[in-house]
């Protein structure tokens, strides 16, 4: 078939004629990839395409990614089913019930999500090391740079995925036909730890013109929590190695966003506050700016109610999702600002420049309570036909559970409106990290460098009259009691099922409605469209 | 070379002789004289061929019908002219008034078949041609609606009733791909991809619909699903014509959603949801006094070699529902002209057409509103609280506190969408024929669609409120496609032995399209005056703390280039054979795979010819044909075959904020056509003097290469999909078309057609080695609730099969009870996605239409009847709407009355399906012929016709006759746009 056409083309030309057989396309509002990469813009606009994805995966942003699947499995959050809404195909109920299965969302998504910010990864790898920098301005000293950047970026990924999934393949190139291999879990830790530690010193200290990057603060960070999970992964525990990479970052050696070394901040605001790139607490987030950047930390969808734009003169609605699980509401003391500041419940109120005269300050529901007060209340249960007891998943209104409040996007008059950026690392997580540690390797008995550690965050939460009582001490912080420190610190934060994991409580405790599963649960399932078509990967037990 | 001279030679000195011996032969004859006309109306035919029986004496008649011949006494004249049954007549001395009768279903109609015509005797593939006299009456919103239900396996189906600013799905022969293009092919007057805006019910001649594989492969790679060629009326040799058509029209309601009063609505709601109105919003949203208007005035004249036909129209289109109407008007000019000693043919075509359409209402799109599904003015009609009432008293509009919930009426008033657009197309043909039936053919088109849509939002609508801070909201978009044609063909036609007849076609064909866009929207306003008409007066263009405006264009384009050839031959018009090949590559395929090869070979066999049949009476016409073709379609987006970057949001650099850019496919330089091959059998029969004819075809199809996004192996692709071939479909089914005249007589005829089809679709296979796929899923169901997927495909298994729970029964307090996997019982939170089964499928296995026309002296009747049979429809309408649980949201009647007990949650299974077996009287036609005996006035008909007059189903929605066309067939909606049945009244006119 190609003869006769060489034979055509070849008559036509001679006629003068070849644009008659020519079919090549020119995609004009498209860049095709061998146009890229002209100058210096272009390569870190490829370099940094995974964070931007991230945001998709990691945050709550109204995806099913690895925060959705940390914090619904666990004992903190849920999205029950409120009446009509929030069904969606039992898929929040599995999660909380521990009930899911290898051919469904919950399984697939994560997967998906992961794998594709991987591959972005992969690609920019393959695309920027034949690369002449010099053609384009750029030194060989940015080139090492952005590579060991991308490089410790993709072992982040695989230190996700492995902690969802445990047995993953390990891909390293972009290709169309190959069919990846699972490794054990221990083999992708091991190709976690030499990645990171083979490019860490390559990389650049935190500073705030590195906001929103993998500095050294951030692959530190990661060691961290790499070595912290070391025994629940891999069998063999590496605290020491946990608490020399925690004290690395405390002592500035990664770097800090304002100042020498990262602080901890004074409140318990500051660190997730609209006026991002200058807390000192902060080591790795993904940068967002409505204003500037016309890109949000779109926290609504999951967690804002219907109308909840007129509590906060917001710009936005969301889809009344997800809630805080009554035990949870109740973890926390009453004098706890943390219970008080992170979370809304309450009658709520319309925003001053809303209201249209006196009597005009309430909002009002649009379900269950369609024109009375919106009152969002701690139970998750039928309230309004008379419903009494523990209450369920199924059994929610469209006022049930306590509210996410943690990130505060400041109104709409603010010039800083939304300029929240996600946290993925922060220095109170370090401090836990190495209190965790060092506990731990005392046969699990709190050190006074210990209790100073949780101390030093906790004093935040709490009033100064408050404060004597409520600080811990040798005898009183003991390892559960950390954990459930652990909870209220990191409430929201996508953090909690890992936690639950490594305290042996993930498959064995029961809170609320939810039973004791089975072991299997601790490892999410490889999905199944990925096992019916990859004759290599292997199934997690159980499954 | 050699023989090629001596031929001609001896040709020519053959001509001469016999011309001397016609000489000499005429100057011992008569003259003979007299005019030909037309038996049905009168009119004169001119290009008669008039030949003396037994001599090669022959002549024309004039323009004006006259001819004049020198025959001996007693010779026999035989007329002859296509389209007419040919006369022996004998010759007389006194002027002749001869008239020629058309010929009912002639075998000697020419069907036009691709890049030429044949006659329908010669025809051995599957093609079926509608004339404008067999046309549906009344009028028609879409020229598809011309022939719905006339051709065995085309399905054409309206899906928003008669809504004025809504299209047609059309199909044939059910569904042979998933993603690729899934409509038939429609060529106008040969140009391909024409667009069927440009063409009014009464400028269109014939539709011909090739439906198998081996007619359709002459084009190739759009020719999967069949192609539909239009031919427009043209000039003709004759008298100068007048036509004037007009016809006005009403829809009236036929159904609409039976919703609860208020009453009721405080029973179920509550009391403290009574505002104290009743009002019916629904009926509100309707336009009860709508009135359609057409007005088509052509002329055409013109002599036997230089003609033309021009026609202005105007249409002025109101749906049933408010603010859905469309204005248009335009016209068709065609210039044909035969010169250079008969050797130049050119034909000429002009056509345009303006129209602006409001976009606001009837569910069209405008705003917020998305046509079909949730969130619809409609929709929001059924669920308005009842009680709510529409204005307050500060005379502003009452908005409701429902989820989603918005007012439509104020809707409406204080929104805009209007669509302003330009079709053009401009064509000629060239023709030269140097020698007698060798034809040079170039052929070239130009035809562009342009649209501007404008938007507005004021400053104290709902939306603006809600998302621009009260400060109005403008937008204007553009969208501009061009379509560039060429085509050269050679034809060339050789009979040799007077039994032997050859034709040969080869030809060459490019095609270049584009489409660009853009658009630009505001906000801010400081007052409503300017509308769009001033959109950089928007102060978000510099206040941040208003939401951006935004600003898009885009591009895109590809070439299709082709080489085909056919030939065909016949031996005593009894044995046919037809071969096709063409060789076409299209700019969208990877760049291994550009170029396809579609064959197609077919034969015919007209039995009745044979010598055994001649004594067998009865039988008039038995033909039988079988064929084979190869066809492909590239009916995908440009560029999948590249590895493009795409935008993925900003991010922080250095302080400032930058675009990322990665990967957005994962590109395969492997794609290529999907490729259809089908056979087709067939009978075409003509019984009793024509009283009964028909045809029975029977086709099997396989589309291989099946195009389609298929779960890539992540990792080590970067994306979770590809777009690649993988999978088969297969088709099989029966067509069946009987012509009857039951009762002829002298005052009265009664015509009855009954056109049938069977289909059957199968998902053969969706994997290869590499791709592997083993379901998919369709239908997914809208929020709230997320119900997930209504219809799934397996491997081995048919289109179109709803899946989901199976229905047990409710308990005492009305919860949902379903069959577990293992037939155990369960409530909603013990299920999951294994327990699901098959419980029906959506889409018809059987279509069948059935015609009847009468007609007494002057009057005609007729009846048309259509039906599917066979499906099962999932009705979403009562799903979320019927159940106490929609409640603050008004409901429809069935939450209290068939649905009374249920008293849990949306859930999707089978107690939500229903049987979707219709039969429609879709149209009476009752119209009346003048006999006016002046010659001012050549013909007048005046008629009266009502469409989609009734409905016999079991189906408790608004019309079982959904969408069927895709592969989310049978899924009623959220949309519910009415039901309308239209009231016509028309008359045409000849002078």
């Amino acid at each position: 078939m190609k003869k006769s056409n060489a034979y055509i083309s070849a008559a036509l030309l001679a006629l003068g004629l070849s644009a008659c057989t020519k079919l090549d396309e020119k995609p004009y509002s498209e860049i095709i990839s061998d146009q890229f990469y002209n100058n210096k813009q272009e390569v870190l606009s490829a370099v940094l395409r995974p964070f931007t994805h991230a945001g998709a995966w990691a945050a709550p942003t109204g995806q099913t990614g690895y925060w959705r699947l940390q914090e619904l499995s666990a004992d903190q959050l849920a999205w029950p089913q409120k009446g009509k809404h929030g069904y969606d195909g039992g898929n929040w109920i599995r999660l909380h019930n521990h009930t899911w299965i290898a051919n469904e969302d919950n399984a697939w998504n994560p997967w998906r999500l992961m794998y594709w910010g991987l591959g972005f990864c992969n690609n920019t790898i393959k695309d920027l090391t034949p690369l002449d920098f010099g053609k384009i301005g750029m030194t060989e000293a940015e080139k090492t740079t952005l590579l060991a950047e991308t490089r410790v970026v993709r072992a982040w990924h695989y230190l996700k995925l492995m902690d969802l999934y445990g047995n993953i393949p390990i891909e390293t190139e972009v290709s169309s036909d190959a069919s990846p291999a699972t490794k054990s879990r221990k083999e992708v830790f091991e190709f976690i730890e030499k990645e990171i530690k083979e490019n860490v010193d390559q990389l650049q200290p935190l500073s705030g013109e590195l906001v929103g990057r993998a500095t050294k603060a951030a692959a530190y960070s990661m060691l961290v929590e790499l070595y912290l999970n070391a025994e629940e992964w891999t069998g063999t525990a590496r605290w020491d190695d946990c608490i020399t990479y925690c004290n690395k970052i405390i002592n500035g050696e990664g770097g800090s966003l304002s100042g020498a070394v990262p602080a901890l901040e004074p409140n318990i605001l500051n660190a997730f506050a609209n006026n991002h790139n200058i807390s000192p607490e902060d080591l790795f987030q993904l940068t967002y700016d409505l204003r500037a950047g016309n890109s949000r930390f779109g926290w609504q969808g999951d967690f804002w109610h219907y109308r909840q734009r007129q509590i906060d003169d917001a710009d936005v609605d969301g889809n009344n999702g997800i809630v805080v699980i009554p035990s949870a509401y109740d973890a926390f003391k009453d004098n706890d600002l943390r219970k008080t500041t992170w979370m809304l419940i309450g009658p709520q109120k319309k925003a001053m420049a809303l209201r249209q005269n006196i009597g005009d300050s309430l909002v009002l529901g649009t379900e269950e309570y369609n024109n009375k007060p919106l009152v969002f209340v701690k139970e998750i249960r039928r309230n309004s036909e008379g419903e009494t007891g523990a209450g369920g998943m199924t059994r929610g209104e469209e006022n049930s559970g306590a509210r996410f409040a943690k990130y505060r996007q400041g109104s709409q008059a603010d010039p800083n409106y939304w300029g929240n950026d996600f946290v993925l690392y922060r220095l109170t997580e370090i401090y836990f990290n190495k209190a965790e540690a060092l506990m731990r390797k005392n046969g699990k008995i709190a050190t006074q460098d210990a209790v100073d550690l949780i101390n030093a965050c906790r004093i935040r939460a709490f009033k100064a009259e408050d404060w004597p009582a409520e600080a811990y001490t040798t005898t009183s912080l003991t390892m559960d009691e950390l954990l459930a420190e652990r909870g209220r610190e990191f409430i929201f934060e996508g953090k909690r099922r890992s936690d639950l994991i490594r305290f042996g409580k993930f498959t064995t405790d029961s809170w609320w409605d939810h039973q004791a599963s089975a072991d299997k649960y601790k490892l999410f399932p490889i999905p199944f469209k990925q096992t019916s078509i990859n004759p290599n990967l292997v199934q997690n037990p159980g499954y | 070379m050699h023989k090629r001279s001596t031929f001609w030679a001896r040709t020519c000195f053959a001509s001469m002789v016999l011309m001397l011996f016609s000489l000499f032969a005429f100057s011992q004859g008569k003259t003979i004289s007299g005019k030909v006309t037309d038996a049905n109306d009168h009119t004169a035919i001119p290009g008669v061929s008039i030949q003396v029986k037994g001599t090669s004496v022959g002549t024309i008649t004039k323009a004006d019908g006259s001819f004049s011949i020198q025959a001996p006494e007693n010779a026999t004249l035989i007329f002859s002219f296509v389209g007419y049954l040919p006369q022996e007549v004998a010759a007389a001395t006194t002027p002749m008034n001869v008239k020629l009768a058309a010929s009912v279903k002639s075998l000697q109609d020419v069907v036009v078949v691709g890049y030429g015509t044949q006659k329908r005797n010669e025809i051995t593939t599957s093609v079926a041609t509608v004339k404008a006299e067999n046309f549906n009456q009344g009028g028609s919103r879409s020229p598809m609606d011309l022939i719905q239900g006339k051709v065995a396996g085309l399905s054409v189906t309206r899906t928003q009733g008669n809504n004025p600013n809504s299209g047609a799905s059309i199909q044939i022969r059910g569904i042979s791909s998933v993603s690729g293009d899934m409509s038939p092919l429609i060529v106008i007057d040969g140009i391909p991809g024409g667009n069927l805006d440009l063409l009014q019910q009464d400028d269109i001649a014939t539709f011909d619909v090739l439906k198998d594989g081996s007619a359709a492969a002459i084009y190739g790679t759009r020719g999967n699903n069949g192609v539909i060629l239009i031919t427009t009326k043209k000039g003709k040799a004759g008298d100068p014509q007048y036509t004037y058509s007009t016809y006005v029209q009403r829809e009236a309601i036929a159904k609409r959603p039976s919703i609860l009063g208020a009453a009721d609505y405080i029973k179920v709601a509550g009391a403290n949801n009574n505002q104290g109105a009743d009002v019916d919003m629904y009926d509100l949203l309707l336009n009860k006094d709508n009135l359609s208007q057409y007005h088509n005035f052509a002329a055409s004249g013109g002599t036997a070699n230089s003609n033309y036909r021009a026609s202005l129209y105007y249409n002025d289109a109101n749906g049933i529902a408010l603010q859905n109407g469309r204005t248009q008007y335009g016209g068709r000019v065609n210039v044909n002209q035969t010169g250079l000693q008969g050797m130049l043919t050119m034909q000429f075509n002009l056509a345009g057409n303006f129209n602006k359409a409001n976009l606001n209402g009837g569910n069209s799109g405008g705003g917020d509103n998305k046509a079909g599904n949730a969130g619809a003015d409609f929709e929001q009609a059924v669920q308005r609280n009842p009680t709510a009432p529409i204005i307050g008293a500060d005379g502003k509009y009452i908005e409701t506190n429902g989820f989603n919930n918005y007012n439509p009426l104020a809707r409406l008033q204080q929104e805009l969408y209007d669509r302003d657009q330009k079709t053009y197309s401009g064509d000629a043909r060239i023709t030269l024929e140097p020698i007698r039936d060798l034809k040079f053919s170039a052929f070239g088109a130009i035809v562009r669609d342009e649209y501007t849509d404008r938007q507005y939002k004021k400053k104290d609508s709902r939306s603006s409120l809600l998302n621009y801070q009260g400060g109005g909201y403008a937008y204007k978009a553009n969208s501009a496609a061009l379509d560039k044609t060429f085509e050269a063909t050679v034809d060339y036609t050789k009979t040799v032995n007077s039994d032997h007849t050859f034709n040969v076609l080869g030809g060459y064909s490019y095609q270049y399209s584009t489409l660009e866009k853009y658009a630009m929207d505001n906000n801010g306003f400081l007052t409503d005056a300017f509308e769009d008409w001033n959109i950089g007066a928007g102060n978000a263009l510099n206040d941040p703390k208003l939401p951006r405006p935004t600003q898009s264009s885009n591009k895109i384009d590809n070439t299709l280039i082709a080489f085909f050839g056919r030939i065909n031959y016949n031996y005593k018009q009894k044995y046919m054979l037809q071969a096709i090949l063409r060789h076409e590559g299209s700019s969208r395929f990877g760049a291994n795979n550009k170029w396809g090869n579609f064959p197609a070979v077919s034969a015919g066999w007209v039995i009745s010819k044979e010598a055994f049949m001649q004594d067998i009476t009865v039988i008039n016409n038995l033909k039988l044909r079988a064929g084979y073709g190869v066809t492909g379609n590239q009916g995908i987006p440009s560029y999948q075959s590249l590895l493009t970057l795409g935008t993925g949001g900003a991010y922080l650099q250095y302080g400032k904020w930058i675009q990322t850019y990665g990967p957005n496919k994962n590109p395969n330089p492997d794609l290529r056509w999907e490729k259809k091959k089908e056979f087709n059998a067939g009978i075409d029969f003509s019984l009793l003097q024509n009283r009964i004819g028909g045809s029975v075809d029977i086709y099997s199809r396989r589309t291989k290469d099946l195009l389609f996004n298929y779960t890539a192996q992540l990792p080590s692709n970067i994306l979770d999909n590809i777009f690649t071939n993988v999978g088969e479909i297969s088709n099989n089914g029966v067509e069946v078309v009987i012509n009857t005249v039951p009762v002829k007589t002298k005052d009265f005829t009664w015509n009855s057609d009954l056109t049938f089809n069977s289909q059957r679709n199968k998902m053969v296979s969706f994997s290869n080695q590499i791709y592997k796929a083993t379901e998919q899923f369709y239908g997914d169901l809208p929020s709230p609730g997320n119900l997930g997927s209504a219809i799934r495909v397996v491997e081995g298994g048919p289109l179109g099969t709803f899946f989901g729970y199976r229905y047990a029964g409710l308990t005492d307090d009305g919860k949902w009870q379903f069959y577990k996997k293992d037939g155990s019982i369960g409530g909603t939170s013990d299920m999951n996605p294994n327990d699901k089964a098959v419980i029906g499928n959506g889409i018809p296995k059987y279509m069948a239409s059935w015609n009847n026309t009468f007609r007494y002296k002057n009057f005609d009747l007729s009846l048309f009847f259509r039906g599917k049979f066979g499906f099962d429809i999932l009705n979403l309408q009562d799903m979320y709407f019927g159940n106490k649980k929609w409640s603050p949201n008004n409901m429809l009647s069935s939450a209290i009355g068939k649905n009374a007990k249920l008293n849990d949650d949306p859930q999707f299974s089978d107690y939500y399906l229903e049987k979707g077996d219709f039969v429609k009287l879709d149209n009476i036609t009752l119209g009346y012929n003048f006999q006016l005996k002046t010659k001012y006035v050549r013909n007048l008909r005046v008629y009266a016709s009502g469409r989609n007059i009734a409905t016999i189903t079991k189906y408790s929605g608004l019309d079982p006759e959904l969408q069927d066309t895709a592969l989310d067939s049978g899924i009623d909606g959220r949309g519910f746009y009415p039901r309308t049945r239209s009231y016509t009244i028309g008359l045409n006119l000849g002078f």
